[in-house]
């Protein structure tokens, strides 16, 4: 390959040619760009010398690698280009400039991120996702929409400056901007950090960004958008922070807490939102136990995850397209008229639920399997729990509220072929990944072969992944938790879907905030005139009292107290006396 | 196009109805609005007595799924887990304690939709024949509208 092809990162390729198709009016040769750049950026990745610096800068005396390809990295960037694919493809059936464009240069931002070497390289790309991914939320063009990007850029903004700052005090105390994993929490700028990522990774309570915003994007948007920032948040936290066992407990709860919010959500794809929150926190967990197969499951279980849950979002945005609505109450009965989607929805479901021979089934394994030998308990029935929670929303509430259900009457058309093939393509890329390896080297192998530590996954493919135990235990839990759900139907335990929203932490800022912030704007604006009269009344009077001492027309220009001498006099020796008082006393 | 004799020939012996006809049958939903593929697909779950026949299914998966337990010996990091049927056991409960909890927080959580104030209706690029239905108005007290 030519040396300037070489040392081209694909992510900048993504870029330029996103900020281009911004300029193609022609939609043809716009979206044969948005179509064939993602393929040249994958054969460029594929291509590219593995752990050398294939572009680097100094700049301001620091040395910036723009370029580096390891194992890390390889996986993440290689499922952003294949997702920045499928993106356009779904994407085909519209004529948006702005959504085509920011669409591949928010794809490009992340593979420029993972594919940098160094923290400000990270930092640039960090906040050029931002920027970016804001358009998918608003192109969808409503005021609900525009209120909610508002919200999100400042959030996205906010976890761009705390990484910085944590830059700034890491140059500082390091001397250097490499990407070296940190050890120690305490280091206030190694905090900033952590912050900064556990934003874009949706923390616990710092979550809420994502469960507001991505269901007001468009329809390819939010498909767009359940790819790229949060899977690069960790990306970041396992280069960054591995072994660090705060994580443990922080991925745990976030397995858990969004489960019960997915139960009770009407819209289907805040459902989804939620499941992406669910779906972190293994890879959260997995980061923070660190060993080389949780690392392994973490970057295993985030590419499975851009796919499924992309399906699934796929799946929903056509719903959205032909009916107008994803909620739940409104729908029912879709896999009369859509059947294709019904079909591609369900295989997205059985993969994020981890059947057996769907993919979830061989990278979050990993990351519990880790869990139980590192004789975590506590996190391992959690996380097991939240495994039967991921079945209940994703895996039977999505397709049976959307497809099945209270038939709702609705009638529409199959969703546009170009939706329907990249569906087709995600849910074989869900199925191919978690095929077993009949024949060595396809199917999972082909995954677990290139994942960091290659030896450890194909052990554990040996091993333990395809083993009586490991599918047992799986169907069991799956199996009984079905049957939890025909059981609750029957004895009409299960909630109705309700119409309605449902508070989560954006009620603190979207109306206790507001409600504060507006509270001080209506007393400002009532206190501030008030003490502005008032004001204005003291020093008028003032005014008219120093004007009748002391003006040339006043008291004492008319001798009326004898003369100002004998004031002063009086007052001199007033204070004369006071002092020699103060001086015997 | 059309097949006049019901053999897929015409008079004269040749195939009138060709492959792409029955590609396009497949693809185009009758009067009914049904589309042809999910009569393939999902016609089953149209059978009278499914959701009982689906109910005792499920039932009796169960219950061989955790009598396997009893014949294997399975290995496992934790001594809870080797129970008969643990997992099994776990999964119900998570999923029926999840599902319950739904009562208690959608009384304590759920709002009405216009809360925020931006109830409003689909995003853009929507396909053109959908028929939106009506929305609550949004209202914006903080733009001073009322």
């Amino acid at each position: 390959m030519p040396p300037m092809l070489a040392s081209l990162n694909p992510g900048w390729l993504l870029i330029l040619a996103g900020v281009a198709s911004l300029f193609i009016t022609a939609r043809q040769v716009r979206q044969a760009v948005t179509i064939a750049v993602p393929m040249i950026g994958l054969a460029l990745l594929v291509t590219a010398t593995p752990n050398v610096d294939l572009a680097s800068a100094d700049i301001l005396g620091l040395k910036l690698v723009l370029y580096r390809v390891d194992g890390l990295n390889f996986v993440f960037s290689l499922a952003f280009l294949i997702a920045a694919l499928l993106n356009a493809i779904y994407a085909l059936h519209t004529d948006d400039r702005i959504q085509d464009g920011m669409a591949l240069a928010y794809g490009g931002a992340a593979v420029s991120a993972t594919l940098g070497g160094d923290l400000m390289t990270l930092f640039v790309f960090w906040e050029l996702t931002a920027v970016t991914s804001v358009f998918m939320i608003l192109r969808a063009q409503t005021r609900a929409s525009y209120q909610a990007a508002m919200r999100y850029l400042g959030v996205q903004v906010l976890s761009g400056v705390l990484l910085l700052t944590g830059i700034a005090y890491v140059l500082n105390s390091r001397g250097t901007l490499a990407l070296e994993a940190f050890t120690d929490l305490r280091d206030p700028g190694v905090l900033f950090i952590f912050f900064a990522f556990g934003i874009k990774a949706a923390f616990p309570l710092l979550h809420n960004w994502l469960q507001d915003a991505y269901p007001k994007a468009t329809v390819v948007g939010s498909v767009v958008l359940s790819a790229f920032t949060t899977k690069l948040a960790i990306y970041a936290l396992a280069r960054m922070f591995p072994g660090q066992h705060y994580l443990i407990w922080i991925g745990a709860i976030m397995t858990v807490f969004p489960v019960f919010y997915a139960v009770i959500e009407n819209d289907l794809r805040k459902v989804l939102s939620y499941s992406i929150n669910n779906q972190m926190g293994f890879m959260v967990c997995g980061v923070g136990l660190g060993t080389p197969l949780a690392i392994n499951g973490v970057v295993a279980h985030a590419f499975a995850d851009i796919f499924f849950k992309g399906l699934l979002m796929m799946s929903m945005g056509a719903v959205l397209y032909r009916t107008g609505t994803v909620k739940a109450s409104e729908l029912g009965g879709l896999h009369r008229s859509m059947p294709w989607t019904t079909l591609f929805c369900i295989i997205g479901a059985m993969s994020i639920s981890a059947f057996p021979l769907f993919s979830a089934f061989v990278t979050k394994s990993m990351i519990i399997s880790e869990a139980a030998a590192g004789g975590y308990a506590i996190i391992f029935l959690m996380l097991m729990f939240a495994s039967a929670g991921v079945l209940e929303h994703s895996g039977i509430k999505i397709p049976y509220y959307a497809f099945f259900g209270h038939d709702s009457g609705i009638r529409v058309k199959e969703a546009p072929f170009n939706m329907l093939l990249a569906m087709g393509l995600a849910a074989f890329l869900s199925m191919w990944v978690g095929l077993p390896a009949i024949v060595p080297g396809i199917g999972h192998q082909w995954l677990y072969s290139l994942l960091p530590y290659r030896e450890e996954a194909l052990g554990y493919s040996h091993h333990h992944l395809f083993t009586l135990d490991h599918i047992l235990t799986q169907m069991q839990l799956l199996v009984l938790a079905i049957f939890a759900f025909v059981l609750l139907k029957r004895v009409h335990f299960y909630p109705p879907e309700k119409r309605g929203v449902i508070l989560d932490t954006d009620w603190l800022y979207r109306k206790l905030g507001f409600g504060l912030a507006s509270w001080a704007g209506t007393v400002w604006g009532k206190a501030g005139p008030a003490m502005t009269a008032a004001f204005g009344r003291m020093t008028d009077r003032a005014y008219a009292w120093i004007e009748a001492a002391f003006s040339p027309r006043g008291e004492l220009a008319r001798g009326g107290l004898t003369g100002a001498m004998a004031v002063w006099t009086a007052a001199l020796l007033g204070v004369v006396l006071l002092l020699s008082f103060a001086a015997a006393g | 196009m059309s097949d006049e004799t019901g053999s897929g020939r015409d008079s004269s012996g040749r195939f009138v109805r060709r492959a792409a006809e029955h590609v396009h049958d497949l693809h185009t939903p009758g009067d009914d609005g049904i589309h042809p593929v999910a009569r393939i697909l999902f016609g089953w779950t149209h059978r009278k007595g499914i959701a009982n026949m689906i109910f005792w299914v499920m039932a009796v998966l169960s219950l061989v799924m955790i009598s396997i337990d009893l014949v294997v010996h399975r290995h496992d990091s934790f001594a809870f887990a080797k129970a008969t049927g643990f997992y099994g056991i776990w999964g119900f409960v998570s999923f029926s304690f999840a599902v319950l909890m739904g009562w208690p927080l959608g009384q304590l959580l759920r709002r009405g939709e216009n809360y925020y104030g931006d109830a409003g209706g689909p995003p853009a690029g929507i396909d053109p024949d959908v028929q939106v239905e009506d929305v609550p108005a949004p209202t914006y007290p903080a733009e001073g509208d009322a």
